[in-house]
């Protein structure tokens, strides 16, 4: 909305926000985007052209997946569509347990961790270096369970009707470089502009420098994608300069070599691209290019004077965050993480005795989910 | 067979855990659980009347009484007082709290007391007229009600609480499980309030309504929550005047330091509200009038509110005098002569 309202301020034409509200439809950058790859790939003869125009509305307009992702590829959805499918109690069972796993990581993890993120990107907050961290720290928990969880309701929503959407985040905050790390993030986004614009551009088929250009323009496009604003515009600038980095600088690169069979420069690996990812949800979080500034000076000011005690915040942090990390390293060995189901079945009954007692009692405030303003 | 297919073991197992808890909950903490989420608006006010004719106190809403029992029917010649308020008449003991010592003050003065704390913490004067109310049922021959100022905004949460735990919307269905609402409410109030600076919680956090009260300090709410709980004490004299139970208000009064030295009460207008509502079997008593001219004033009081048992000592003392002073119209000396006469 925002960001319609901006671009037809910069055109000079009327912004009538109620009118916006009626003609924007919901979800327009994942609607589009997948209207569009269907498109290419219909025209590229990759796709064939669906016949039935109802299958195509819904394909284009399936609900749980059209406010938020994932964005699904035409060959993925649309034979599933079409496919007449009786009942199975399996659909069931793993459609429930993706909501629940899904609700778990909106309702306990991020909504809890949102507020300690939102008092530290707020512009009035006194800020020092504890509170910076903490607040990427919180905000990284906070999208990655706002997102992450969205997908996986809308997963399990899609289950339940014996339909299976594409995975979108696969352990992204164990990724060891950023290409990894895009691997495992918003994985029907990044492969989106993978295949329709990065290999159109030329991949990484052509000169060094040409590689340069491609995920540069990409990551940028990436950025704003998500709105038009200085903000996002730095955001996709980072990725991509830190792409470019991994690409150019030999050290980094076999670093964050995902074959590295070295443990301990695995783990280092990982850090690494924590950090680098902290710094990315801090551009991303700050609601300006001045805030973002503010919170860069503040990681150059440690005195506990000048802002409120953060230990005890940091504890609330943990507490929020243990369980999901736990979670994770519960499933990593099936590569699969809302994958609970190859889990014995009273581990299981236990995590979801759990899940269902910390999301009721979760005591923070609704929020709406943060990739609904996209 | 049939079973299995739909639902699997992982959630049977966990239906089983869910229950077990609760099921575990009810049968080994009934007691704990016993009036837990009345939130100080339940008609039983934490009132457990026995078939033995004894009257036994539990918990009312999420606050103990000091455990006590009393016989349902005044036992004749008996004076029996019931004090009414607060964190501060309920003091830092039941042993040292000013209720319990007021009757053993009464006794040493040859009276036949039978005094009753049914003090609560953070009780204002909307939950304090419940318990007002089913204290009135147990003949009692004087009411205490102590009057303070700062508990109207925990009323107003506990009410929210209490209109919301009742409420028939889907939303509120788990929280009538004990160990959702317990674990919630746990949260909320230790884990929540502890790890998290106020300024965050209330500014960013929580749908419970102690946030959004706090959250929103509209000047108008506010003082239509001073006015209502002013209206309610009100109501609370005209209830006692309308059983015909004589009525004692003791005004609240705060300590407020003005230096290493120097210090001065404030009444916030307490007093006042005292002093128009007494009369017609109403009575009144000024904690700072208690404590003013105490040179070493300051030493009585735990905080700024809340007393020590060397504080408490010196209200029971104030008050067996005003009740001594007020005999006649309290109807002592009539009691003494129905415990003689009682008494064979």
């Amino acid at each position: 909305m925002d960001s319609a309202r901006n671009l037809l301020e910069i055109l000079g034409l009327p912004t009538n926000r109620v009118l916006l509200n009626i003609i924007l439809p919901v979800g327009i950058s994942f609607y589009t985007f997948q209207s569009l790859g269907y498109v290419i790939d219909v025209y590229r003869g990759q796709s064939p052209a669906c016949s039935s125009l109802l299958t195509f509305a819904t394909f284009d307009a399936f609900f749980p997946q059209m406010v938020a992702g994932p964005i699904e590829r035409g060959r993925h959805l649309i034979p599933q569509l079409e496919q007449t499918k009786a009942f199975e109690p399996a659909y069931l069972h793993d459609g429930l347990r993706l909501i629940l796993v899904g609700f778990f990581k909106k309702v306990f993890v991020a909504d809890n961790c949102a507020i300690l993120a939102n008092y530290v990107f707020d512009p009035q907050t006194p800020l020092n270096g504890y509170w910076a961290v903490l607040g990427a720290l919180a905000f990284a928990f906070q999208i990655y369970g706002d997102f992450s969880g969205y997908t996986d309701i809308a997963r399990g929503s899609a289950k339940l009707f014996g339909i299976d959407l594409v995975v979108n985040f696969r352990f992204p905050y164990f990724a060891r470089n950023p290409s990894d790390f895009w691997g495992r993030w918003h994985i029907s986004l990044s492969t989106w502009f993978r295949d329709y614009l990065y290999i159109p551009l030329g991949g990484n088929r052509g000169s060094k420098w040409e590689t340069v250009r491609n995920l540069g323009v990409t990551m940028l496009l990436a950025g704003l994608w998500h709105g038009a604003s200085w903000i996002f515009v730095l955001w996709g600038a980072y990725h991509g300069a830190l792409l470019i980095l991994y690409r150019v600088v030999p050290a980094l690169r076999s670093l964050g070599d995902e074959d590295a069979s070295s443990h301990l420069r695995g783990a280092l690996a990982m850090a690494l691209m924590w950090l680098f990812t902290l710094v990315g949800w801090a551009i991303f979080r700050s609601p300006n290019l001045h805030q973002f500034g503010a919170w860069l000076m503040a990681l150059g000011h440690w005195q506990t004077a000048l802002a409120l005690p953060w230990a005890t915040s940091f504890i609330w942090l943990l507490i929020h965050a243990a369980p999901l990390i736990f979670l994770q390293i519960l499933t990593w060995r099936y590569r699969d993480e809302t994958n609970l189901g190859r889990l014995a079945w009273p581990v299981r009954g236990l995590i979801y005795a759990v899940m269902v007692m910390l999301i009721v009692s979760s005591t923070a405030q609704d929020t709406e989910f943060i990739y609904f303003q996209f | 067979m049939q079973m299995k297919k739909w639902f699997t073991s992982a959630f049977l197992f966990a239906l089983l855990l869910l229950g077990l808890g609760e099921l575990g909950a009810r049968l080994f903490f009934a007691a704990d659980i016993s009036g837990r989420f009345d939130y100080g608006y339940s008609p039983d006010a934490g009132f457990d009347l026995r078939p033995d004719g004894t009257v036994h106190l539990f918990r009312a809403g999420g606050r103990r009484f000091h455990p006590q029992s009393f016989p349902r029917h005044r036992p004749p010649g008996t004076f029996r007082v019931f004090v009414i308020g607060d964190s501060v008449p309920r003091g830092p003991s039941f042993k040292g709290a000013y209720p319990y010592l007021l009757g053993t003050e009464l006794q040493r003065h040859q009276i036949q007391a039978e005094a009753v704390n049914l003090a609560l913490p953070g009780y204002g004067a909307r939950r304090c007229q419940v318990v007002l109310r089913k204290a009135l049922e147990f003949e009692p021959s004087l009411i205490i009600l102590h009057v303070n100022d700062s508990n109207k905004y925990e009323d107003e949460r506990e009410y929210r609480r209490s209109l919301e735990f009742k409420s028939w919307h889907p939303r509120n269905w788990p929280m009538k499980i004990f160990i959702f609402r317990r674990l919630y409410e746990a949260q909320v109030e230790k884990v929540f309030w502890r790890l998290v600076p106020d300024q965050i919680r209330l500014k960013f956090a929580a749908n419970d309504p102690d946030a959004q009260l706090a959250a929103n300090p509209d000047p108008q709410e506010v003082q239509a929550r001073v006015r209502l709980a002013r209206e309610t004490t009100a109501e609370n004299v005209a209830l006692a005047r309308e059983h015909h139970v004589p009525l004692l208000i003791i005004s609240q009064c705060r300590l407020i330091n003005d230096g290493p030295e120097a210090f001065h009460f404030e009444d916030h207008g307490l007093d006042a509200l005292g002093r128009s509502l007494a009369g017609d079997h109403v009575y009144w008593l000024s904690m700072k009038e208690v404590f003013s001219h105490l040179p070493n004033a300051r030493s009585y009081f735990s905080d700024s509110g809340h007393l020590k048992q060397s504080g408490h000592l010196l209200m029971a003392q104030a008050l067996v005098q005003k009740i001594l002073q007020d005999e006649q119209q309290l109807g002592l000396s009539a009691l003494k002569r129905e415990g003689k006469d009682g008494g064979g």
